[in-house]
Parts: C-alpha cells; sequence; structure tokens
C-alpha cells in the first residue's frame, strides 16, 4: 500500500540575498505517513519545519530528493494536479490573524473552501456541515455565526473558526504549524481534543511544535528537527523519558514545568 | 520594595459609533515587588495583567481612571506629577516592554541605542558609555561585539537580551518585564529567564514578570501572582500553588497543564 | 457612520445638494435670463439706490401711488395690454411739485415702450438724448400712476424701473441675477467633482488592483504608465485637451479622470501586495480559486475603507480643475459654472466696475465646498484607520 506521505532525502536550499549566502532550510530529510497515522514534528524557529509543510503542500521547489504525496509526486505535478492534491488537505497556521478572511461573517468564513471546490449548488449540505462543525468547536451562536470575522472575536475564538474552515471538506491529511502557540492553556487543550477525535475518525495528522508535551499529546511517532537536519526520531514519550540527541536532551531540559522543577543553572531560588 | 495597595484601573474605551463604555480592566489587586527576588504575575490573555504592569511607570493612556496606591519605597507614584515620574523611569524603574525585542529602530545598530539612552538619561558622552555598553551587554548575556550590529541582523533571542540591557542602563532598582519571553524558543527562553534570574541574585534588582505562560512563571519566580478578569485570584509559593490552587479555575488550569505534563503510559 | 451626522460638513453637502436639485424653483425667472440692469448691487449693500420694480395697473385698481426716495431709476420701460383699445384713455404719470401729468401713453392694445425710445421721450416733450427717466423722476417725494378718465376699462399697464439693485447677490454683466446663477453653479461643481473622481477612482482600483495581484510584466507595464502620466503637468495639459476635443461638460469629466487616477493606483497597489501573501488567499488560490474570485471576494472588500476616504478627497482637487478650467475660458459657455462666472467677472470688467459681488460669492463657492469635502474625507479617514480609541494592553 502507498504510503500518504513519502518523503525520501528531500532537500530544500534558498538562493542567498545580496550579501548573504544560501540558506539550506532541509537536508537530506526522510519520513513516512501512513493512512490513519499522525507524526509530531518537533523543531523550534529556524529548524525547517514551516519549509517542511510548504514543501508538502507543493508551495517550495525541493533542490533534492523526492517527496510523494498520495502516491505523486510534488515536484513533477500538474498545476492542476497539485490542487487536485491540495484539496485533500488543510492546514491550520500558528497565525489565526492571517488564515481568515477577514471581510467574511463566521459562518462564510468556514463555507468558503466548499463552496470554492464543490459548487455553490450544494450549499444547503454545507451550510449544515458548517453548523456541525461550529458547534462541536463552542461557536454554535446565532450571533457569533453571523459577526464578521474581523470584529470582536477573541484570538482562541479566530483560531477555532480556523480550524473549522479547515475540517469542513473532511481532509485525509491536516497539517498543524503551531496551532496552539498563540492560544491561552484553556483553549490549547480544548483544540487538542478536538483534533484528536477526528483522528480518531481515521484522519491523518502533522503537528509541527516546539513543546514537547504536545506533541507527545498529538501523536504517538514524532521526528525532531535542529537547522534543517532530523537528529532524532521514533515515539514521543521517548523523547521526553529517554532523549538520545543532545539537542533533544537540552529541549527537554528547558521545558518550564508546573509539576517538576526546572534545574536552573546557578540560582539559590527555590524550585518547585 | 514597591507595593501595590488596592489598585483599580478602568478604561475609556471609544467604541467605533463614539459612544464611550467602560472597561474595568484591574480591580483591586495588590501585590509587592522586592528587591533581590524575582516575582511572576501570570494570567491569560484579558486578566489585566499587563496594565497592572503599566501602571507602575506611570504609563497608561490618558483618560484612564486609576485608584489605589502604588508606593516606591513609601511614596505614591499615582500621585507624583509628570517630571517627578520622568526621574524615576529608566532610572529608578525599568520596562521591558512587549515586543520589545520589535521596537529597535532599524537604522541605527543596537550599541548605538544604548548611547543614547545614556547620553539622555545620564549625560554620559561617547567615549564614557563604550565601557558602559559592554558591561550592560555582558550582564544581559550578549557578547560585546554585537553592540555594532543592527537589529535585523540579530535573531530574537539576542534582540531581547539587548533590549534588557537597555533597560538595565541606569542601573535601576527594579525591572518590569512584560512577556520578555512570548515568540522565542524555548532554550532561548531558558536563557532568558536564566539571565533574569541572576540579575535579582547577584544585583539584587527586583523583578517583576508578567507571561500568560504559566509553567514558565511559575518556575522563574520566587513567588507567583496570578490574575483573573481583573482581580488577584492566587499568590504565594509556585510549589504550592500547583499542589494546591484555590481558585477553580487555577484548579482547572493546573490540571489540564499537569495532565499534560503527566507520561499517559 | 452616526458621528457623521455631528459633522457640519454633512449637513452643508446636504443643503448644497438640495439647493443643487430644487433651488432654481426660489427664483422666478430661469438663471440664464435678464432680470435687471447690468452690474446691479445686491438689495442690501446700498440702500440710497433704487431698486428695480414693477408696478402694475389692472381695472379693479386703477391707480397706485408711489412714496420714492432714491434718486432716478437707470431705466424705464412700460407695456400695456388690453383686450380693445381705448385711444381716448390715457396712461397718467403725476410728479411731486407739478400739476400737469405727463401722458405717457393712450390705451392701445400691445404697446410698448422703453424710456430710451426717442419717439417717447418727444411726445412727452423730452430732449432726444438722454434717459427719460431723470426727467420722470426727478425728486424725491410723491407719484402716482393712474389711467385717465371714468369707466372700466380691461387689460393691464406694467411699469418697470431698473434701479441698481437687485436680489440677494445683485446681477452680472448681462444683468443676469446672480444669486440664480449660484444656485445653478452648484450643480455643475458637484457634478463634476463627484463624477470625475469616481471615474477616477474605478480606474485607479482597477488598474491598481490587477498591477498588484498580477505582478509582473502588467505590474511594470501599468506602474511605468503611471509614472508617464505623474509626469505630465496637470494644468497645460487639460488646456491643449480641452482646445482640442471641445470644452463639453463631459469631455471635461472624462479629461479631469485620465489624470487623477494614478494616485488611487499606487495606494490600492501597494494593499494589493500585502494582501496577495496573507496565508488565506495562499490557501485560496491551492484550492483552486479563480483570480477574479479573490479579487472580487476579498480584495475589494478589503480596500473599499481605504477608497471611500481617497475618493473623498479627491473631489476637491477636481472641483479646482474645473473652476481653473473654467476661468481660463476652456469650459462650456452655455455651462453656468462657479468658475465660469469668474471667467466673465474678469473678462467683462468686474474689476473696473467694482462690482465685487460677482467674484465673491463664486469664490467662496468653490472654497466652501472643497473645504465640506475635506472635512468628510477626513472623518472618513480617521475611521478607516482608528487611531484614539482608548483602552490599553490586557
Amino acid at each position: 500500500m502507498t504510503a500518504l506521505l513519502d518523503i525520501r532525502d528531500l532537500t530544500v536550499t534558498f538562493p542567498g540575498r545580496r550579501r548573504q549566502e544560501s540558506v539550506t532550510a532541509l537536508s537530506s530529510l526522510s519520513l513516512s505517513l501512513e493512512k490513519g497515522e499522525s507524526l509530531s514534528i518537533i523543531g523550534e524557529s529556524g529548524s525547517g519545519k514551516t519549509t517542511l509543510i510548504r514543501a508538502i503542500l507543493g508551495h517550495v521547489q525541493p533542490s533534492g530528493g523526492s517527496l510523494r504525496l498520495f502516491g505523486t509526486d510534488v515536484t513533477l505535478a500538474s498545476d492542476d494536479e497539485m490542487t487536485d492534491l491540495r484539496r485533500r488537505c488543510a492546514m491550520v497556521s500558528q497565525d489565526p490573524y492571517g488564515s481568515l478572511p477577514p471581510t467574511l461573517t463566521v459562518l462564510d468564513a468556514v463555507l468558503e473552501p466548499w463552496l470554492i471546490v464543490r459548487g455553490r449548488d450544494t450549499r444547503k449540505e454545507a451550510e449544515k456541515r458548517a453548523r456541525e462543525l461550529l458547534e462541536e468547536l463552542g461557536l454554535g451562536d446565532k450571533d457569533i455565526l453571523s459577526s464578521r470575522v474581523r470584529l470582536s472575536l477573541s484570538g482562541g475564538q479566530r483560531q477555532r473558526v480556523a480550524i473549522a474552515r479547515a475540517l469542513i471538506l473532511g481532509p485525509e491529511l491536516l497539517l498543524c504549524d503551531e496551532p496552539t502557540s498563540m492560544q491561552d492553556a484553556s483553549t490549547r487543550g480544548e483544540i487538542i481534543r478536538i483534533l484528536q477525535r477526528r483522528q480518531q475518525a481515521g484522519m491523518s495528522m502533522i503537528f509541527v511544535t516546539h513543546d514537547l508535551f504536545l506533541a507527545r499529546k498529538a501523536a504517538l511517532r514524532g521526528i525532531v528537527l535542529h537547522r534543517g537536519v532530523l537528529v532524532e526520531e521514533g515515539l514521543c514519550r521517548d523523547f521526553l523519558a529517554a532523549p538520545k540527541h543532545p539537542y533533544t536532551r537540552a529541549l527537554v531540559a528547558a521545558l518550564p514545568r508546573l509539576g517538576k522543577p526546572t534545574p536552573a543553572e546557578g540560582s539559590g531560588l527555590p524550585t518547585i | 520594595m514597591i507595593e501595590i495597595r488596592n489598585l483599580s484601573v478602568t478604561y475609556s474605551r471609544m467604541t467605533g459609533e463614539g459612544g464611550n463604555a467602560s472597561a474595568d480592566a484591574v480591580r483591586d489587586v495588590s501585590l509587592a515587588i522586592e528587591k533581590g527576588r524575582l516575582f511572576a504575575l501570570a494570567g491569560e490573555s484579558g486578566s489585566g495583567k499587563s496594565t497592572v504592569l503599566m501602571a507602575i511607570p506611570g504609563l497608561l493612556p490618558r483618560g484612564t481612571k486609576i485608584s489605589g496606591q502604588i508606593l516606591l519605597d513609601g511614596k505614591d507614584l499615582l500621585s507624583m506629577k509628570e517630571d517627578e515620574l520622568n526621574r524615576i523611569r529608566w532610572r529608578r524603574v525599568a520596562l521591558v516592554p512587549q515586543g520589545a525585542m520589535n521596537s529597535f529602530t532599524p537604522v541605527i545598530t543596537v550599541g548605538r541605542h544604548v548611547e543614547e539612552v545614556l547620553s539622555v538619561h545620564l549625560g554620559l558622552s561617547k567615549r564614557d558609555s563604550a565601557g558602559r555598553i559592554l558591561s550592560l551587554f555582558a550582564l544581559a548575556g550578549l557578547d560585546g561585539a554585537l553592540a555594532s550590529r543592527y537589529p535585523h541582523e540579530l535573531s530574537g533571542g539576542q534582540k531581547q537580551r539587548a533590549a534588557i540591557a537597555l533597560a538595565l542602563a541606569c542601573e535601576p532598582g527594579y525591572l518590569l518585564c512584560d512577556e520578555p519571553t512570548t515568540a522565542l524558543d524555548v532554550i532561548t527562553q531558558q536563557g532568558i529567564i536564566t539571565t533574569l534570574k541572576r540579575l535579582s541574585d547577584e544585583k539584587g534588582v527586583g523583578i517583576l514578570l508578567v507571561s500568560h505562560d504559566l509553567p514558565l512563571a511559575a518556575s522563574a519566580a520566587s513567588k507567583l501572582y496570578i490574575m483573573k478578569d481583573g482581580a488577584l485570584v492566587e499568590e504565594g509559593d509556585p510549589r504550592t500553588i500547583a499542589a494546591h490552587p484555590r481558585n477553580p479555575h487555577t484548579k482547572a488550569l493546573v490540571n489540564a497543564l499537569l495532565e499534560l505534563e503527566e507520561d499517559p503510559s | 457612520m452616526r458621528g457623521l451626522l455631528k459633522r457640519w460638513s454633512f449637513w452643508c453637502l446636504m443643503i448644497l445638494v438640495l439647493a443643487a436639485l430644487f433651488g432654481n424653483r426660489l427664483f422666478d425667472a430661469p438663471p440664464g435670463a435678464e432680470v435687471a440692469a447690468a452690474f446691479s448691487k445686491p438689495l442690501w449693500l446700498d440702500r440710497t439706490l433704487p431698486p428695480t420694480l414693477e408696478l402694475a395697473l389692472t381695472p379693479e385698481k386703477p391707480s397706485l401711488e408711489l412714496d420714492w426716495t432714491y434718486g432716478s431709476p437707470s431705466r424705464f420701460s412700460l407695456r400695456v395690454e388690453t383686450a380693445h383699445s381705448a385711444p381716448d384713455r390715457f396712461v397718467e404719470w403725476r410728479i411731486p411739485d407739478r400739476e400737469e401729468p405727463f401722458r405717457l401713453t393712450p390705451l392701445r392694445t400691445g404697446t410698448e415702450l422703453d424710456g430710451r425710445d426717442i419717439s417717447f421721450k418727444r411726445s412727452l416733450g423730452l430732449p432726444p438724448f438722454g434717459d427719460a427717466s431723470s426727467a420722470l423722476f426727478p425728486a424725491r417725494g410723491a407719484y402716482s400712476l393712474s389711467v385717465s378718465g371714468e369707466g372700466d376699462w380691461q387689460g393691464s399697464v406694467t411699469i418697470r424701473l431698473e434701479g441698481g439693485r437687485w436680489g440677494l447677490l445683485g446681477t452680472d454683466q448681462r444683468g443676469r441675477d446672480i444669486a440664480a446663477l449660484f444656485t445653478a453653479g452648484i450643480r455643475v461643481s458637484l457634478l463634476v467633482g463627484i463624477f470625475a473622481t469616481l471615474l477616477a477612482t474605478i480606474l485607479g482600483t482597477s488598474l491598481g488592483l490587477a498591477a498588484g495581484y498580477a505582478g509582473g510584466w502588467a505590474d511594470s507595464i501599468i506602474m511605468r504608465v503611471v509614472d508617464l502620466l505623474l509626469s505630465i503637468p496637470l494644468l497645460p495639459i487639460l488646456m491643449a485637451l480641452a482646445a482640442l476635443w471641445g470644452k463639453g461638460l463631459w469631455q471635461l469629466i472624462l479629461i479631469l479622470s485620465v489624470f487623477s487616477w494614478m494616485g488611487t493606483a499606487r495606494t490600492i497597489r501597494a494593499l494589493a501586495l500585502t494582501l496577495r501573501d496573507a496565508p488565506y488567499i495562499e490557501g485560496l488560490r491551492g484550492l483552486g480559486a479563480r483570480t477574479g474570485y479573490i479579487l472580487r471576494r476579498h480584495l475589494l472588500p478589503e480596500t473599499l475603507p481605504v477608497l471611500l476616504a481617497t475618493m473623498t478627497l479627491g473631489v476637491p482637487g477636481a472641483i479646482l480643475s474645473e473652476a481653473g478650467l473654467s476661468f481660463l475660458g476652456l469650459s462650456d459657455p452655455r455651462v453656468i459654472s462657479w468658475g465660469r462666472m469668474l471667467h466673465e467677472a474678469q473678462s467683462f470688467g468686474a474689476f473696473t466696475a467694482g462690482a465685487w459681488w460677482m467674484l465673491l460669492p463664486p469664490g467662496f463657492g468653490i472654497a466652501l465646498l472643497c473645504l465640506v469635502f475635506l472635512d468628510l474625507g477626513k472623518y472618513l479617514e480617521e475611521r478607516v484607520d482608528p487611531r484614539l480609541r482608548g483602552g490599553g494592553p490586557s
């Protein structure tokens, strides 16, 4: 059975601007994802995680290696083939402000992807789906549905609308790029729960984050990226319990925890 | 010591329709900042924590209703006139505001930024500032060679440290930090927190750290305040709060966070 | 938008629009009609001058008394209308300090006399040169007009005395009512101002969106055209084009729009460039949404607030350009506009005649209209870019 996503020795290099040298965003990266499976990508800024997501969606041309999405080689796909592939995916990004059209109402913002892909004749069905989704996300209130995205919604509400917009077409693969980093702790848990429900229903997911705890909650398997290189791969909980690579170890050590003390350097302060 | 007593803040918001709606940002909050210690004020967005911070150096917008007292070594900052407050700002109470790392002027070097502060507030000449700049950078954990770089040439963490160096220019007794680690990598975050802890330990600076990241605030501070919807709902030793939160919201939050940190196996 | 109702400029504009639409009904004669002597002063200006009057005699009211406190009128004309003539009956005019009335004319159908007619003057025994009015109105005092003889007569007798004063704002060199001209001129200024700016905005928005969103060679070409048009000085080119293509009103509007769309295009292009790379737009493109859809549904609504403000601020420019061109004589002479009024004032000797009432109203009108749109534009701009909205960090 062909893997949903098959990446082999992927390298992405950006040419340098003016005096700067070229930047290698990803270096010989290999990973694979089966249908119904989820993967956490742990990385900080500069690790290449965003480049990886963009390469999967075909927005970035690889300089080397191969990337097959749903069995099709992304580098060789035509524009129409790419559009078909992208319609089977969806993305939730970090910033809910740029990912929603500000002039539409909440309901219209969620409907839009459906109307574009399936056409306007199926509007009734689309609306039903949208309302169900928003209800599930706690945004079923009539006033919220008809209010414009630009006004009055909080960051957490916006992110939930963005998730509804991503889920309305029932994507086979959901790509999440730090979807909770701008959210309050209370919304964070809710968002993870919603995503987990979809995973149980068979959706594949790639969850990019710098937070190891979230990575462990989002998926069983994970990889750790550092400066474009895959430094560790395996089960997320093993990264936390027994990190092997020095970078992973440093990451685990730096994580602030409520329950266990952080080994602070040279501070005489009481730790919890 | 900075002592905040019964602080209440109400913003006058001008809504789009020309009406006036008041928003209670802070309701009857009392807390203290001690020299040589790092205290943290945590809360969700909209809890009023940044407002409390900005009230201390008198940086709330005009027309805001403020009541209560903010005592700096006994003198009430809220009743001071603007010129008196100006002498206190930066010299005795320094601020690293939210998004400081993105607020540098892009056309001058970071070293020059510090030079200007030293010249304006302490009247130091260019020659005298040079040595001072290096020591400030060292305090903030920055390589002195970075002083000749422009802001866009530094990483996020380096810029944040430069902002801290700027704030420390006049050797203030108190440092107020508003979300100094947001948008930074975990490892960089840890570095900044370590630097701040060192400042309070070794230099005796009294630090108030405001953050929406509860685990971060709890692990950094020796005393933790938690705000929700404008009111103070928890205060005390972080370890105690984690073990026995009083407020139901805090309880739910702490439970959720602890559950996340536990190994699901 | 309730704040709009609090602006003086909004109400001023409403009044001007109403005046443009219905204003001319306040006047008896159409704006271009000659109503009084040339360069008549406004009524309130010089009370020593006689106003322009019309006196009428009817069978019900066969005589009329008049207390004349001014100097003599500048012109005198008489008109008789009657069903059948009664040549033995005359229109008599009594002046103070003279027993014998003047017999102006027998009651004959369709008689029209003017104080300058030589035969009329001869019939009264006046010297043939000079106006009869000074003889008929020698001094201040009581005058009376009547029909001689007994019995009924039919028809009407109307005497028209043209003084040096007329109306609210006096008259121009052709004796036209300036207040009526002013009111008629509002229409042109509003029309040109709004339509020229509207067309320019539509042109600028379409080209700006195309350049910003499409990028590439379309962007380059459009921007070079913008640069080219911006480097052409506006007034000389307008003059040349007006001379070439004629002076009609719509030609003027077209020419003005062709030369003022560039600023809007640049602004809209900058906006389109930032919006183009917004994540949600990229996502829509990825899903296969067509460019037209994206422009229509997303980019255009985003630009509307800016557009409204820009457009309102562009109207004064168009008004001033029209006024300038008209002042230089490059507009349609049949069309009444404030600029045209200024042109005629200057060309036909208002300055030498000291007729400042011809200059001030149109000049003031232009300034007022520009201020109205500037204030409205400023209000709209503030609404788009909310600066002072109180509140602070959370």
